[in-house]
């Protein structure tokens, strides 16, 4: 048994990413750091396929599958759907943000240029959770 | 400061959100993407059932109105730091 420690190693550094990212989500240097879990991935695919490669038993070839697997979704996920393409900003730094009114979670409408000479406003656009 | 979140969401699901964080926010809906469309951060197609969703976008507005800093994600998964917001909102 402890001659497959590399592909024990590959499984929980492939599978100990996935559940890191998931459960650190809120932290910013984990959430906007997803080459970490890149990273991971590619280490247990190496690990992995160092170890199918000296002995081509079915622990190594298993933990070659697995980290490769999420090597390629993790990748296509960062490098493909995450991706928001480049689009020209008609916004730009120290021009005047347009007014608009929306109404809040209980329906009443909010107007941007009601806070005018009050508070500053910080506005997040953010995809929603649908 | 006043944070205005903006998203396509109904007002139910914003509400959930905003007691179940305990958020300061006020959750403002933009059913159909005018307001977003109107700051041209439209991400056409990009929602997960290929539907228009806003780019993820964060917006400092002074108390003149003007813009002042601005982080806008090329990658959804990548949020500004709350710590960089609240630097450019005190340096106003």
């Amino acid at each position: 048994m402890i001659r497959y420690w590399p592909a024990f190693l590959s499984v929980f550094l492939s599978l100990g990413a996935v559940a890191g990212y998931a459960s650190l989500l809120r932290v910013p240097a984990i959430r906007n750091h997803p080459e970490l879990y890149l990273g991971a991935f590619a280490l247990a695919t190496t690990i992995a396929a160092v170890a199918s490669w000296r002995a081509a038993r079915w622990p190594n070839l298993v933990a070659l599958a697995i980290s490769a697997v999420l090597l390629v979704l993790g990748g296509y996920f960062n490098f493909v759907l995450a991706r928001v393409p480049a689009a020209a900003m008609a916004l730009r730094v120290g021009e005047a943000a347009p007014d608009f009114t929306l109404p809040d979670a209980t329906g009443a409408p909010i107007t941007l240029a009601s806070f005018r000479d009050r508070t500053p406003v910080v506005l997040v656009f953010y995809r929603g959770y649908w | 400061m006043q944070i205005l979140a903006i998203s396509p969401d109904s007002n139910e699901k914003s509400q959930e959100l905003a007691e179940r964080l305990r958020a300061r926010y006020r959750f403002l809906t933009d059913h159909d993407l005018a307001v977003t469309r109107r700051y041209g951060l439209v991400h056409a197609g990009g929602g997960n059932k290929g539907q228009d969703v806003p780019r993820p976008t964060t917006i400092v507005i002074d108390r003149r109105g003007i813009v002042r800093w601005l982080a806008r994600a090329d990658n959804f998964q990548v949020r500004p730091d709350a710590a960089d917001v609240a630097r450019a909102v005190r340096d106003l």
